[in-house]
C-alpha cells in the first residue's frame, strides 16, 4: 500500500510517504512519480506501478525526470476521486511486476464506487484491471431479470428514451432557429 | 450506477463479460439496450455463433449455443406448472408469456413458460426474437430424443431425432409405430435420424418422410424394417443391419446405377452381422471397373450433413481401386467391400474427370 499525505494545490506538493517496494530490490534505483487525484493527496508510486497504465507510461516514458523534478510535478488527475485513485495506485502497487491473476476479488462491491474505478481505469488505461472491473460489473447482473437489470444499471424504459429524444430534438430545433435569428440580425 | 454513461469501450467490454442468458435478458430491458448489443463490436462476438440449438427433453426444452461441445444454457422453454414463483412478463415479439429465472447446473438461466396449447405460439415468439437477435446466418437445430411430441415448424429450423429403445421391457423399447408414423407426417423433414431401434414391428409406409430425412443411422435386424435400402431419399446412411444379404446391397447399387432411385445419394456405410458381404459376387453382379493398381486411388470422404455427437465431423474414407458409373450421367462412385463391412461414396464426377485425378 503507498501511504499518502494531505498534499496542497501548490506546485511543491508535501512530502509523500514511499510506496512499498517490491520483494527483489532492483539492481538499479528506481525511479519514483508523484500522482495525485481531486483531493491533491500526492500518492509516490514507482515506475514499475505506473506501467500498469498505458497512460502515465506513456507520459513519463520521455520525461526523463529527475528525483526533484518528478516530486515538484505531480500528475494531476482533478477528474478522479481521491479515494478511488488510492485504490488505483494500491493495485498498480500490488501487482507490479507480477502476472495479473484471472481474477481479482478485492475490488470494490458498492455501485457507485466501482462505477468510478471503472471510469478512473478506463481513463488510465490501466487493461487488466479495467477488465476486472468490468467483469465485476457484468456480474452485478448475473441471474437477474430485466426489471432488476434496470434498476442496478439505471437503463432509462422506451418512454424515457423517446421522451428523451424528443426533448433533444427540441432543444436542437430551438437552437437552429436561434442561429437562424441571429445570422438574419448580423447581415441586417 | 448508469451503464449507458460509460464510454463505448467499457460498456463492449462489460457486455463482453456477460453470458448469453444474461445478454438475451439484457435485451428486453429497452429497444436502445437491444440495439446496443447488436452494436458492431457485439455482433462480432454475435459471428462466434453459428449454430443454436433447441434440447427437447422431458423436463422442457434447453435452447443453448454450443461452444466446443460446451453447451452455454441462454434459456429453456417448458409447461408453466402453476405454482407460486416469482415470474415476470416479457413482451417476445407482441406477446407477453411468463419468465422466471433459475438456478441450475451452475448458471442462471430464465425459463419461459407456456400454458396449454400456447407451445407453439411461444416457440413461434422465441424463434423469431432469435432471428432478429442473432441474425439469420446462424443455424437453428431442433433435437428430438422421442417421437411424443411433433417438432414444430419453424423458418430455418433443421430438425435431427435421435432415439434409443428403453429397456426391455418398458414401454419406449417397443415402438408404437402408429404415433411414430404419425411424428413423420406431421414433423418437418429431418435432416438428421439416428435411431437404434430394435423393435420395430413393421415396415414404414414407403411415402413415409423418414425416408426423406437427409441422413439416417440406423441398427436394425432386417433390411425391411424400416427398408431404407429400398426407400431413402436422403444423401448419407450409416446401417448396422444385422440381416443384411449380398442381394441387398447389389439391388441397392443397381437402382442407383440404373438412376431409378437415389439419385441424391452421397455416401453409405453398411454393416452387416451375418457372414459378411461376398466381394467377387457383389462387383461382378454390378458390373464395377477397376483402377490400375499400380496408382493410388483417390479417397472419398465427405462433411457429414449433420455430426450430433461431435464426434466425426466427415463420412468415413472411401480408399478403393474399384468404381461403377451411373448410366444417365456417366457420375462415379467408389466401392469397398470389405469383410461385414460395404462402403459406397458418390463422386461429384463424371467418370473421366474421376480418371484424370488419377493422372
Amino acid at each position: 500500500m503507498s501511504s499518502t499525505e494531505q498534499g496542497t494545490s501548490s506546485a511543491a506538493p508535501a512530502e509523500p510517504t514511499t510506496a512499498p517496494e517490491s520483494a527483489a530490490a532492483p539492481e538499479v534505483p528506481e525511479s519514483f512519480y508523484y500522482v495525485h487525484g481531486k483531493d491533491k493527496v500526492v500518492h509516490k508510486v514507482s515506475a514499475g506501478a505506473l506501467q500498469h497504465s498505458a497512460l502515465i507510461h506513456g507520459m513519463i516514458s520521455n520525461l526523463g525526470y529527475t528525483e526533484e523534478q518528478a516530486k515538484a510535478n505531480p500528475f494531476p488527475f482533478e477528474n478522479i476521486d481521491g479515494d478511488i485513485l488510492q485504490m488505483v495506485v494500491d493495485w498498480c502497487n500490488q501487482h507490479k511486476g507480477k502476472p495479473t491473476p484471472p481474477e481479482d476479488t478485492n475490488l470494490p462491491k458498492q455501485k457507485e464506487k466501482l462505477f468510478d474505478l471503472v471510469l478512473a481505469v478506463n481513463y488510465l488505461e490501466i487493461k487488466e484491471l479495467l477488465t476486472y472491473c468490468c467483469k465485476q460489473v457484468a456480474m452485478m447482473v448475473k441471474g437477474k431479470s430485466p426489471e432488476e437489470i434496470r434498476e442496478i444499471w439505471m437503463i432509462p424504459t422506451d418512454a424515457e428514451d423517446e421522451a428523451a429524444e424528443k426533448e433533444a430534438k427540441k432543444r436542437a430545433g430551438k437552437e437552429a432557429a436561434g442561429e437562424t435569428a441571429a445570422a438574419a440580425g448580423d447581415a441586417k | 450506477m448508469q451503464l449507458l454513461k460509460y464510454p463505448s469501450l467499457v460498456q463492449n467490454e462489460i457486455l463482453n463479460n456477460m453470458e448469453f442468458s444474461n445478454l438475451l435478458m439484457l435485451s428486453f430491458v429497452s429497444k436502445n439496450m437491444k440495439k446496443l448489443i447488436k452494436s458492431s463490436s457485439q455482433m462480432q462476438r454475435f459471428k462466434n455463433v453459428n449454430t443454436i440449438r433447441y434440447d427437447h427433453r422431458d423436463e422442457g426444452t434447453f435452447v443453448y449455443i454450443p461452444f466446443y461441445n460446451l453447451p452455454e444454457n441462454m434459456l429453456r422453454i417448458a409447461k408453466h406448472d402453476n405454482t407460486k414463483h416469482d415470474y415476470f412478463k416479457l413482451n417476445v415479439s407482441g406477446k407477453w408469456f411468463d419468465f422466471r429465472i433459475i438456478y441450475d447446473f451452475g448458471h442462471y438461466y430464465p425459463v419461459a413458460y407456456y400454458h396449454r396449447d400456447e407451445t407453439e405460439c411461444l416457440l413461434n415468439s422465441i424463434h423469431g426474437y432469435f432471428l432478429d437477435f442473432f441474425g439469420n446466418s446462424v443455424k437453428y437445430y431442433w433435437h428430438a430424443r422421442d417421437y411424443k411430441q411433433p417438432i414444430p415448424k419453424l423458418q430455418n429450423l433443421s430438425v435431427c431425432l435421435y432415439h434409443h429403445p428403453g429397456m426391455p421391457g418398458t414401454n419406449s423399447y417397443v415402438l408404437n409405430m402408429r404415433r411414430f408414423e404419425n411424428f413423420f407426417s406431421v414433423s418437418p423433414i429431418f435432416k438428421f435420424i439416428e435411431i437404434y431401434k430394435s423393435n420395430i414391428t413393421e415396415p414404414l409406409r414407403p411415402e413415409s418422410k423418414f425416408y426423406q430425412a437427409e441422413y439416417i443411422e440406423s441398427v436394425q435386424y432386417d433390411t425391411t424394417l424400416p427398408a431404407i435400402l429400398h426407400h431413402f431419399q436422403g444423401r448419407q446412411a450409416y446401417l448396422k443391419i444385422v440381416g443384411c444379404e449380398n442381394r441387398d446391397v447389389i439391388e441397392f447399387v443397381g437402382k442407383w446405377k440404373s438412376g431409378e432411385a437415389f439419385d441424391k445419394f452421397e455416401h453409405i456405410k453398411i454393416e452387416t452381422g451375418i457372414g459378411g458381404f461376398t466381394q467377387n459376387e457383389i462387383l461382378n453382379t454390378i458390373g464395377a471397373k477397376h483402377l490400375d493398381r499400380v496408382k493410388k486411388p483417390p479417397t472419398h470422404v465427405l462433411p457429414k450433413v449433420y455430426d450430433w455427437h461431435n464426434r466425426n465431423p466427415n463420412t468415413d474414407p472411401i480408399t478403393s481401386h474399384t468404381y461403377i458409373v451411373r448410366e444417365s450421367d456417366n457420375r462415379v462412385a467408389s466401392i469397398l467391400i470389405e469383410g461385414y463391412t460395404f462402403n459406397f461414396g458418390v463422386w461429384d464426377k463424371t467418370e473421366e474427370e474421376f480418371l484424370r485425378m488419377i493422372g
